[in-house]
């Protein structure tokens, strides 16, 4: 396990139970392991940002946390083992993907309808006012909904299900921008509370930045970061370097170094900002920056960084 | 797209923007203020940041929490408020504005008046 990964500080709520333990979580595919020994907690409240590029394990965990895959180690959703406990969880535990289909041939009143039969905490009332104020019509079929309709109406059957964790995996791949902002505004006006808690997994990470409080970033199978949001500032510098001081900042060992017309970047860890300071322009990575200084690192630099 | 500034918190600058709401009596002293949610939801940032934002500025007796009604501004809030953000700025920013006058060796009646007259220029 790489101890460049901090672990989670609930200072806000010390004695909560997570919502999602794992530890030591592992994945074969045959003979290929594809999931490393992943050890981490979600609490309550948090939106967790889970960001990987494809194929690094993003989707292997989220379908071992709901009980899709079975896997190595330990694993809990609310106290619970996902695989061995899925119906039960499925209660309290929603869950949209890009994959994941609605039944094409019903109606949108029709599946309502079958939600409300067979789940237990399907508000139907609520899913129909999710609806008002948009062109989701109670009649229309769902194969003539165009996809950001699905994607309005998958949020309004899952926000309908008074769940305590929801998990997004690339939720809004193929929307448009429009679509994009006003899934997220519903999210945060309707879904989060201190009891609830987000997963989402997304490569748009610059839209959703600041919504969220903690972030993981996943590469071949590793958890290679994992920390609150606001601790990023206090490990993590970017520093746009002013020519002349190239070489004095390169002694400083940065993680990662790009020249984008003429302008040399760097990002470090763990240097101290009043040392970059005089160098040139100092900032705070953004999330995207970040995730590209963390993956073009090579795994022998990120075990002997701290 | 990009509504902040990379250089300070973001909680930083949401304390910022409802210390200028304040300000302006955009919300008067003793009204209620946005929900935590409802800025969250405007500004697409976590809940908990605009909490931060919020606790920061009860903390120095410009907001009030009213239990299960939400936020207001405190009676007295905007003098208050008014002192502390001249005293931050001549403390935090002014010194780098005088001296950035300064280096361009630019005049400060100069730029008032010209100003000004611009100003009346457009009105």
């Amino acid at each position: 396990m790489s101890n460049a990964i901090s672990p989670v500080t609930t200072t806000q709520t010390p004695a909560v139970d997570p919502i999602v333990h794992a530890r030591g979580l592992r994945k074969h595919f045959g003979k290929n392991e594809v999931l490393h020994g992943l050890d981490f907690d979600i609490p309550p409240g948090r939106i967790y940002g889970l960001i990987g590029h494809n194929g690094a394990g993003k989707t292997t965990t989220l379908n071992a946390l709901l009980g899709l895959t079975s896997a190595e180690g330990t694993i809990r959703v609310l106290g619970k083992d996902p695989f061995a406990h899925r119906a039960e969880l499925m209660q309290n535990v929603a869950f949209i993907s890009d994959v994941a289909s609605l039944p094409r041939f019903l109606r949108v009143r029709e599946l309502f309808a079958l939600l409300t039969n067979i789940h237990p905490n399907f508000d139907q009332a609520k899913a129909r006012s999710f609806l008002e104020g948009t062109d989701v019509k109670m009649e229309a079929r769902i194969k003539q909904l165009s996809k950001g309709m699905i994607a309005q109406l998958h949020l309004a059957v899952v926000m309908a299900i008074d769940a305590k964790l929801l998990v997004l995996d690339e939720p809004t791949l193929g929307l448009d921008i429009t679509y994009r902002k006003r899934f997220y505004r519903r999210l945060l006006e309707d879904y989060m509370t201190e009891e609830r808690t987000l997963l989402i997994t997304t490569h748009q990470v610059d839209e959703i930045e600041f919504m969220l409080s903690d972030i993981m970033f996943i590469r071949d199978g590793e958890l290679v970061l994992h920390m609150q949001m606001e601790t990023v500032s206090g490990k993590y510098a970017q520093l746009i370097v002013n020519p002349d001081h190239a070489a004095e900042a390169r002694a400083f060992g940065p993680i990662y170094e790009e020249t984008r017309f003429g302008q040399t970047a760097m990002v470090f860890e763990n240097v101290d900002r009043d040392k970059l300071e005089p160098l040139g322009q100092l900032s705070t990575p953004t999330l995207s920056d970040l995730f590209v200084a963390l993956m073009q690192r090579t795994p022998a630099n990120a075990g002997a960084a701290t | 797209m990009n509504q902040w500034n990379e250089t300070q918190p973001i909680f930083i600058q949401i304390r910022q923007r409802i210390a200028q709401m304040i300000l302006r009596q955009d919300v008067k002293e003793g009204e209620a203020l946005p929900s935590v949610r409802q800025i969250s939801a405007d500004l697409s940032v976590n809940p908990l940041t605009v909490t931060k934002a919020y606790q920061s500025l009860v903390d120095t007796g410009i907001v009030e929490t009213r239990r299960g009604l939400g936020m207001f501004v405190q009676e007295g809030a905007r003098p208050r408020l008014l002192a502390q953000e001249r005293e931050k700025f001549l403390t935090e920013e002014w010194p780098r504005i005088k001296a950035q006058i300064k280096a361009l060796e630019l005049n400060i009646e100069d730029l008032l008046r010209q100003d000004d007259t611009q100003a009346g220029a457009k009105a």
